[in-house]
C-alpha cells in the first residue's frame, strides 16, 4: 500500500518499468532507471549515517538529477529540503542551519557553491554529487574538495547497491520535506510537509487533471516552490512522464511555444504569469498545441483579460485554477468553463476531496451566504504539521476549529479574505497582513523591511505593494536615511546580499521623514496614495 | 535619423546601472553572457525589451525574443543594428 511518497516511485516502477519517468532534453530516465538510482543514492545517504527523520538538502535546479536525489532522501527515510540556489548565500545557509543540515545532494555544477556556503553552516559535512551531465554541466565528478567538506562522487553513488532498500522506522506522518517561504519578522519560515499531507494533495490532482500514464506534465516552478509536488509526484503516481523545462525556457516566450508543442505537453503547470508572457509574446497561432489538454495556474491571480486571450487562442483545453497556501498545498479548485469567457473574477472555487474549507466573518460566524466576507480556514489531511522549530509562529495559525466542540481539531487560517458566490464557489479577495505575491512567490513585506533596516544608515523604511498586472505586486521601498550618503546602489545592492531577487524592492523611494498617524505609526496608507 | 553609434556604450549601461544584480559581474562585458549569469530573468528581459524599443524606436517582434539576440551587449547590438538598416531600408523603399 502506498502510505509514503516513495511507494508512489516503486509502485509505478513495478507496473510500468519502461516508460519514461523523467524526460530532460534528449534523456530520459524510465521508471525502473528511476527506482534504481533513486535506491542507490538512499544507499550513499545511509552509508553516510543519515537516519530517518535527518533533513537533507536539495541543490539542484529542477531536473533528472533532483528527482533522483529528492526520491532517494525519501527513501533513505529524510526529509528533503530544496535550496534555491539563486537567493543569496546568506540566505540559504540561514534555511540549513535552521533545519540542520548536515548532508546536501547537490547537482555537478553547484558543488562549488555548496562549498562556498560549508562556512556558515558548520553542520554541513557532506556533498553528494546527483547525475552525470545531464545537460550542459561538465561530468559527475567535483573535482578538489573544499575543506572540512567531503565529496562523494557520483561514481560512489553508482557504486551501490541498486535494489530496494530496506524501509526504515517511517510513517505517514512523518516529514517528507521542508519548503522554505518569507518571513514577516526577516527570516524564512520552515513550512514541513509529511507525507500524508502531500499524498492527500497528490491523490486529490492526479485525479482532479484525469493523468494518466499517457501524459507529459511539465510544471514550470522551481523544486523550493509546491507547485513541483504535482509534476514530481502526481505524474509518478499515475506513471506519466515529467517532462523536465530546460533552464530560462521560460523567459522567451516564442522558444516555450515551441517547446511546449515539441515536447507534446499534455498538461502545464505554472503561476499565471509566464502564461501571460506565453499568450502575449509566444506567437501561439504559430503553433501546434493540440496535445496540451490541461492548463493549471495557481500561486496567484491570473488577469481575465490574459486569461480570455490564452482560452481563445487553445480552445481545446481544460483551464484549472486551483488554490492553497504551501500549509495546505492546493485546497481549493474551479474548472473554468469552456466558451463564453471567463468569469472576473475567476473564483478559487470548491474545497478538493478529501479537505474542507470554510471561512469566518469579523463577528466569528461562519460565512454561508453569497457576499458574506471572511478569512478562509482549511481543514484536512493536507494540513503542515507546523513551521519548524517555530512553535509560535506556528501557534497563530494552526488553531482550534471555532465550530468543532466535541474536541480540539486543528485547522489552518489562510490569512486571506475570501467571499461567496451565488453557485457556492468561494472567491478570493486579498490579504489582511503584509503578505504580497509577485511572479507567484510569497513575500511578507516585513522580511524586506528587516533586510532594509539591517542597513547602518537606513533609519526608517516600509515597503508597499504597487498592483501589476503581469507580476501580481511590484515592491516599492520607501525609506529614511542618516546622513545624506546613502545612495540607490548601495541600498540594492546591501538588500541583494540578504534577499532572493524577486523580493529586491523595484522601486526605491528617499525621503526625510516618513509619514505618521495621529497613533505615531508610520501612515502607509498615505504613502500608498501618493504613488 | 536614429543614433547608432556608441550602442554598445548605451546597452551596457542601461543593463549595468538598472538589470544587474551581482555586482561582481561590473564592470559588464560586452561580451559576457547575460543569460547563464542570470543577469537576464523573465523580468529584467522585458524591461530590456521594452528599453530597446523606446529608446531606439524599433519594433521587437515576439519571434525575435529569443536567447541569440539577447545573449549578450554585443548580441543585443548586432540585433538593434540589423532592425535599424531593415526599417531604413522600408523607409528608403517607401520614400
Amino acid at each position: 500500500m502506498a502510505y509514503l511518497l516513495q511507494h508512489l516511485l516503486t509502485e509505478s516502477a513495478a507496473r510500468r518499468p519502461d516508460r519514461p519517468a523523467v524526460a530532460a532534453g534528449s534523456r530520459s530516465l524510465t521508471y525502473s532507471e528511476l527506482d534504481r538510482l533513486s535506491n542507490q543514492v538512499a544507499r550513499a545517504l545511509l552509508a553516510l549515517g543519515v537516519a530517518p527523520g535527518d533533513r537533507v538538502g536539495i541543490l539542484a535546479p529542477k531536473s533528472a538529477a533532483s528527482v533522483v536525489g529528492i526520491f532517494g532522501a525519501l527513501k533513505a527515510g529524510a526529509c528533503y529540503v530544496p535550496l534555491d540556489a539563486a537567493a543569496p548565500a546568506a540566505r540559504l545557509s540561514g534555511i540549513m542551519r535552521d533545519s540542520g543540515i548536515a548532508v546536501v545532494l547537490a547537482d555537478p555544477a553547484r558543488v562549488p557553491g555548496a562549498a562556498a556556503l560549508a562556512d556558515g553552516v558548520p553542520a554541513l559535512h557532506t556533498v553528494i554529487v546527483v547525475g552525470p551531465s545531464w545537460g550542459d554541466e561538465g561530468g559527475g565528478t567535483a573535482g578538489a574538495a573544499p575543506a572540512g567538506l567531503t565529496v562523494v562522487g557520483w561514481e560512489a553513488v553508482l557504486a551501490q547497491p541498486g535494489g530496494p532498500v530496506p524501509a526504515g522506522p517511517v510513517i505517514e506522518t512523518d516529514l517528507a520535506y521542508i519548503l522554505y517561504t518569507s518571513g514577516s519578522t526577516g527570516t524564512p519560515k520552515g513550512v514541513m510537509i509529511s507525507h500524508r499531507n502531500s499524498l492527500s494533495f497528490v491523490a486529490w490532482a492526479a485525479d482532479y487533471a484525469g493523468l494518466t500514464e499517457c501524459d507529459r506534465v511539465c510544471s514550470q516552478a522551481p523544486l523550493h516552490f509546491d507547485l513541483s509536488v504535482f509534476d514530481i509526484f502526481a505524474a509518478c503516481q499515475a506513471g506519466a512522464c515529467m517532462v523536465v523545462l530546460p533552464v530560462r525556457m521560460s523567459m522567451f516566450p516564442v522558444r516555450l511555444a515551441e517547446w511546449i508543442q515539441q515536447e507534446r505537453i499534455s498538461v502545464w503547470y505554472s503561476v499565471p504569469s509566464v502564461l501571460t508572457m506565453l499568450v502575449s509574446y509566444g506567437n501561439l497561432a504559430g503553433f501546434d498545441l493540440s496535445r496540451l489538454r490541461a492548463v493549471i495556474f495557481a500561486g496567484e491571480v491570473f488577469p481575465v483579460k490574459h486569461l480570455g486571450r490564452l482560452m481563445a487562442a487553445l480552445p481545446h483545453a481544460r483551464y484549472l485554477n486551483w488554490y492553497g497556501p504551501t500549509e495546505t498545498n492546493v485546497c481549493t479548485a474551479f474548472e473554468v468553463p469552456a466558451g463564453g469567457g471567463p468569469p472576473d473574477p475567476v473564483p478559487i472555487g470548491k474545497a478538493c476531496a478529501n479537505t474542507d474549507v470554510f471561512a469566518v466573518a469579523a463577528d466569528g460566524r461562519r460565512v454561508s451566504r453569497p457576499g458574506e466576507v471572511g478569512e478562509l480556514y482549511v481543514r484536512g489531511p493536507s494540513l503542515m504539521p507546523g513551521y519548524w522549530a517555530q512553535p509560535s509562529k506556528t501557534g497563530e495559525v494552526l488553531v482550534a476549529n471555532p465550530f468543532q466542540a466535541a474536541y480540539r481539531e486543528t485547522v489552518y487560517r489562510t490569512g486571506d479574505l475570501v467571499t461567496l458566490d451565488e453557485d457556492g464557489n468561494y472567491l478570493y479577495l486579498g490579504r489582511q497582513d503584509g503578505m504580497v505575491k509577485t511572479r507567484g512567490y510569497r513575500v511578507e513585506l516585513g522580511e524586506v523591511e528587516a533586510a532594509l533596516y539591517a542597513h547602518p544608515a537606513i533609519h526608517e523604511a516600509v515597503v508597499l505593494p504597487v498592483p501589476d498586472e503581469l507580476l501580481g505586486s511590484r515592491l516599492r521601498a520607501v525609506i529614511s536615511a542618516d546622513g545624506g550618503g546613502l545612495t540607490r546602489e548601495e541600498v540594492l545592492e546591501h538588500c541583494r546580499g540578504r534577499l532572493p531577487g524577486y523580493m529586491v524592492p523595484d522601486v526605491l523611494e528617499f525621503c526625510q521623514a516618513l509619514p505618521r498617524t495621529s497613533t505615531g505609526k508610520i501612515d502607509r496608507a498615505r504613502l500608498a496614495r501618493a504613488w | 535619423m536614429l543614433e547608432v553609434t556608441h550602442l554598445e556604450t548605451v546597452i551596457n549601461d542601461y543593463i549595468s546601472r538598472e538589470l544587474v544584480q551581482e555586482p561582481a559581474l561590473l564592470p559588464l562585458g560586452n561580451a559576457t553572457p547575460l543569460l547563464e549569469t542570470g543577469v537576464l530573468d523573465s523580468l529584467t528581459l522585458l524591461r530590456l525589451v521594452l528599453f530597446v524599443r523606446e529608446r531606439f524606436g524599433i519594433m521587437v517582434d515576439d519571434v525575435d525574443v529569443v536567447p541569440e539576440h539577447f545573449a549578450s551587449v554585443d548580441a543585443i547590438c548586432a540585433y538593434v543594428r540589423a532592425r535599424v538598416e531593415s526599417s531604413a531600408d522600408q523607409a528608403g523603399s517607401r520614400g
